[in-house]
């Protein structure tokens, strides 16, 4: 049986919960917790994800009452869940919890793979997935939380500075500048890295 | 040997694939109904406050003080005794082409 009854639009819903109905909050979790899940799993730890995107939506829903309907639900949704894993990311720093630990001997033999003429195929070699990601979040560590997310959003998944700014609720100006100085950071510590471990120190980075 | 620039590309170039091969999480059904919990628990939005219903409000507020004003100022007027002013208003509203200002005035 064919069901030609049109779907609310996101305002509709919107409009119902601010009017009182709780419950019509579901469907909109329903319908975005995807893009939600997509954001939040790409800028967090993975072992964060499952709290962060929950209070992405309960920050969605007190701030249901300043959605003035005229935009996209989805990006609207979007912005927060930028901004709390942007938060995040704040008070983690803010906390000292982000591992500063040096690279171990399995990232220096990881690095040397990489580097060698062999392993020219952009990809992690077989065997040391683990450590490029661990390489990654080392660098990223080495950031701040405004730098991180920045270089996450702009260079990272090629956003462009417009959108960045909007999606993290500061000026293009403020980004440009940042995504500049974070970018220049990032690629002076895997300078420091690749550099240390041509001379056989990588213990030696800070 | 590579040039520096060359393998720093390389390893820029690495880890960018690693950040965006980073692995798809699949989480329940639990997670939502935290979250409508904790949504409930905030319970609904309180509907706007009508502006005149505010002002009805905000007026009925002042009632008290208004009443104790009113009684304070029947206080003051019974104590000083308005008589006398009452007389000459009179006097002044039947014999009005006799009486002049020096009259009321103590001048």
């Amino acid at each position: 049986m064919h069901n030609d009854t049109p779907k609310p639009s996101d305002a509709d819903i919107v409009r119902q919960v601010v009017g009182g109905n709780v419950n019509a909050f579901e469907i909109l979790l329903k319908r975005h917790q995807a893009l939600v899940l997509r954001i939040v799993n790409r800028h967090l730890p993975i072992h964060e994800v499952e709290e962060t995107i929950q209070d992405v939506f309960v920050r969605a829903y007190r701030s249901l009452p300043t959605f003035k309907g005229t935009g996209d639900f989805s990006h609207w949704l979007a912005s927060i869940a930028v901004r709390t894993c942007y938060d995040y990311w704040r008070k983690a720093y803010r906390a000292r919890e982000i591992p500063l630990s040096e690279l171990t001997d399995r990232h220096r033999q990881w690095l040397e793979n990489v580097m060698s003429e062999q392993s020219q195929n952009l990809s992690a070699p077989k065997g040391y997935r683990s450590e490029a990601g661990e390489v990654l979040d080392w660098a990223l560590a080495r950031l701040t939380a405004e730098d991180r997310m920045v270089l996450e959003l702009v260079y990272f998944k090629g956003l462009s500075v417009k959108e960045a700014a909007k999606l993290l609720g500061w000026s293009v100006a403020n980004v440009k500048i940042r995504s500049f100085r974070a970018r220049k950071k990032l690629e002076k510590t895997l300078k420091n890295m690749i550099s240390k471990q041509g001379r056989g120190g990588i213990h030696e980075i800070s | 040997m590579k040039s520096l620039e060359y393998r720093q590309e390389v390893l820029k170039k690495i880890l960018l694939r690693k950040y965006h091969e980073k692995e798809k999480l699949e989480l329940g059904d639990r997670w939502q109904a935290n979250v409508m919990r904790r949504v409930r628990n905030l319970g609904p939005f309180q509907p706007k406050p009508d502006p005149l219903m505010q002002f009805g409000q905000f007026v009925w507020r002042l009632t008290p003080v208004t009443c104790l004003l009113i009684i304070m100022a029947a206080a003051v007027l019974l104590k000083f005794d308005f008589t006398p002013d009452y007389n000459v208003l009179i006097s002044f509203i039947t014999d009005a082409e006799e009486i002049s200002l020096a009259q009321l005035l103590p001048l």
